[in-house]
């Protein structure tokens, strides 16, 4: 069977398939053969050319979570665009940019004003979350089109702080 | 001995007291936010009572609300933990009034410690060697900037009520001091409800190295040995250990020894640490006393085999120390690593949401403190301190491959956390050699992004998700539908999305 994923944000592809008491996989460039064994409900054994991996793993209601070897990977499936964002912004259709919150928190400071000229990496608005103040910056230079928050406004992830005119 | 204390605290330190207290016999009471009805503090104490909404304001810190929940619950004593209430000699002294036996210093004490300026003006009396700083706190802006200007930048911002580097800034010129200062009251207002904030000169290149204490309330006074706690973040420590590789045993007497006065000078009792600043020509100046139960107490405890919690409460009780100085001794190494939920990868920006699966390490020499469990959302509103892990071996080096193997085997999926730039941290040949001065982090780790992803373990990330797919109950397949949502893991915050319903 074939599956599309996205890992990193880079769209891969790879098919499985049971083949008697082993998995026989192919990545786009090599087959591989694997025994792959469900241990418990967050842990798989995986044995490839008699390589011993212990793979731990969850799903939410969006991704799948691995950890490797002491290193987390989180795997998704394929959304329609996802190239030009940054993580926290968002482009409108006309092409302005929507500056979010990384973290749900609460608006400590808005360091701009509508209409003011911004250069990158300026900090637009602190946000509080955890006890510790995080600066939000400009990705780019730009103008200030319109403000939606102001201090003491508690915010999530996707309520838009500030829309920024590149 | 108390029948019945309150902990007036959450997470992997009200877990840590909490079981002391059973040990001993003692029965407990926790506390709680209504953010934290779940947290594993609530399951394990043998009552526990709600105390207010989320923010720490109107719970955690709210004097009378705790006190009134003492009061319904018929407690004997209060241990604060760290943080919160803990060196609040209000607290401490309302406690006083209302007969509850405060788990920590005498008022007095701690309002004289926890006054950072006028500590230092008393010990500095006391011939305790000072770093040169503000005599007195000054509210208005000129003047601190005239303070700074005598002082020499470059100058550290610090809040006058608190500690771990929570409002503290360094300015390096005159140009940075303003906004600094904003930032730095600011944040000390929200973390200890009180703005106001002093400077001392900046010492660079320094180790920050603590002594243990522990003062019982017959005149009794030792100290426990170091904690170097050179490894920091935001002046946040994140990794701490004993002995430092600092100090010879010369040193380590007379620093100890200075400690012990500071605690005589003060008029301290129970546990307390006393902080000092080490500079590369070994001259240490005494930086302040944290009048509290510290987060990196377990590598005294590994080291020395003196269980801290168990002797503040006999302490607390009026029991005389069982122990004089020259019965201590340090055994073997240990070292600490705070693992936090946060994302080392991008600007270690806190990072909450659910906790889909939990395995702590385990083994010889391997301790790991905990106010976690699998299936425990991570609230927004406090620290980001899930756990603690602890590691004893016979010597350092043991001790930092001690490590390596358990934060390799430490499992945590669902939300991020620092434990991968953790094992790099405790790899590095620096850490190695013992090189640690408060730079640590910015020298060496300043543009960390962790090991690229091999293409093996890419891999078997795709296989392991294809195979979950096939398998899986739910749509699986790899389906084709699109989301039109930007992927973060922030998006993932299940029930804690603020206003939502």
């Amino acid at each position: 069977m074939e599956f599309e994923f996205l890992l990193n944000d880079v769209l891969q592809k790879i098919s499985l398939k049971k083949k008697e008491d082993v998995y026989v996989f192919y990545d786009g460039e090599k087959t591989y053969e694997a025994d792959i064994q469900r241990i418990s409900p967050h842990q798989i054994s995986v044995l490839i050319d008699d390589v011993s991996y212990r793979i731990y793993t969850a799903k939410d209601k969006d991704n799948r979570h691995f950890l490797i070897d002491g290193q987390q990977f989180v795997v998704k499936e394929p959304t329609e665009q996802v190239e030009g964002f940054r993580m926290g912004e968002e482009k409108t259709s006309e092409g302005t940019l929507l500056v979010k919150a990384p973290m749900p928190g609460k608006v400590i400071k808005i360091c701009v004003s509508e209409k003011d000229a911004v250069r990158k990496n300026q900090t637009l608005a602190i946000v509080e979350a955890m006890k510790m103040e995080n600066e939000i910056k400009a990705s780019v230079d730009g103008t200030i089109k319109e403000i939606h928050v102001t201090a003491g406004d508690l915010v999530d992830s996707e309520k838009p702080l500030i829309e920024l005119e590149p | 001995m108390f029948k019945k204390i309150m902990i007036a605290n959450r997470g992997e330190i009200a877990v840590r007291i909490i079981k002391a207290c059973q040990e001993m016999g003692i029965s407990t009471v926790a506390v709680f936010s209504d953010a934290d009805r779940l947290s594993l503090h609530v399951q394990i104490a043998d009552e526990a009572i709600g105390i207010g909404p989320p923010p720490a304001m109107e719970s955690y810190l709210d004097i009378d609300r705790i006190i009134q929940a003492a009061q319904k619950t018929g407690v004997d004593a209060i241990h604060p933990g760290y943080g919160f209430l803990a060196e609040n000699a209000a607290f401490a002294r309302r406690c006083e009034k209302e007969k509850i036996v405060f788990i920590g210093p005498n008022s007095d004490a701690l309002e004289l410690v926890g006054d950072k300026v006028r500590s230092r003006q008393t010990l500095e009396k006391a011939d305790i060697p000072i770093i040169p700083g503000m005599k007195g706190i000054v509210k208005d802006t000129s003047a601190i900037k005239a303070e700074a200007q005598k002082i020499g930048y470059p100058v550290m911002i610090k809040a006058s009520a608190g500690g771990g580097g929570k409002g503290m800034r360094v300015v390096y010129t005159e140009k940075e001091l303003t906004p600094a200062l904003e930032a730095g009251m600011r944040e000390a207002k929200s973390a200890f409800g009180d703005e106001s904030v002093y400077l001392e000169k900046y010492i660079e290149e320094p180790r920050h190295v603590e002594f243990q204490a522990l003062a019982d309330n017959h005149g009794n006074v030792v100290h426990l040995f170091e904690r170097e706690c050179s490894i920091q973040r935001r002046h946040q420590k994140i990794v701490e250990e004993t002995p430092s590789q600092a100090l010879d045993s010369e040193l380590r007497a007379r620093m100890g020894e200075t400690a012990r006065k500071v605690m005589q000078v003060s008029e301290y009792n129970n546990a307390g640490t006393v902080e000092f600043l080490l500079d590369k020509d070994k001259n240490f100046y005494f930086l302040e006393v944290n009048a509290r139960l510290q987060v990196e107490h377990p590598v005294t405890e590994l080291t020395t085999g003196v269980d801290l919690v168990h002797h503040q409460i006999k302490i607390a009780a009026g029991e005389k120390l069982p122990f004089k100085q020259e019965d201590l001794e340090q055994k073997g190494h240990a070292i600490e690593c705070r693992i936090y939920a946060e994302d080392p990868r991008n600007n270690f920006l806190p990072s909450s949401g659910k906790i889909l699966y939990f395995k702590e390490p385990r083994g010889p020499g391997v301790r790991h403190d905990c106010g976690i469990y699998s299936g425990w959302d991570v609230p927004i509103y406090y620290d980001p301190i899930l756990a603690k892990l602890i590691v004893w071996a016979e010597n350092r080096e043991t001790a930092c491959q001690r490590m390596i193997k358990a934060l390799d085997d430490y499992v945590i999926l669902g939300v991020q956390t620092s434990i991968r730039f953790l094992r790099d941290l405790i790899g590095h040949p620096q850490f190695h050699k013992g090189e640690t001065t408060t730079h640590f982090i910015q020298d060496h780790f300043a543009d960390w992004t962790g090991e690229k992803d091999s293409e093996e373990k890419q891999r078997l990330a795709l296989l392991a998700a294809a195979f979950d797919s096939l398998h899986g109950t739910t749509s699986g397949k790899g389906s084709q539908t699109t989301k039109k949502e930007i992927y973060s893991p922030w998006l993932s915050l299940g029930k804690w999305r603020l206003g939502g319903k």
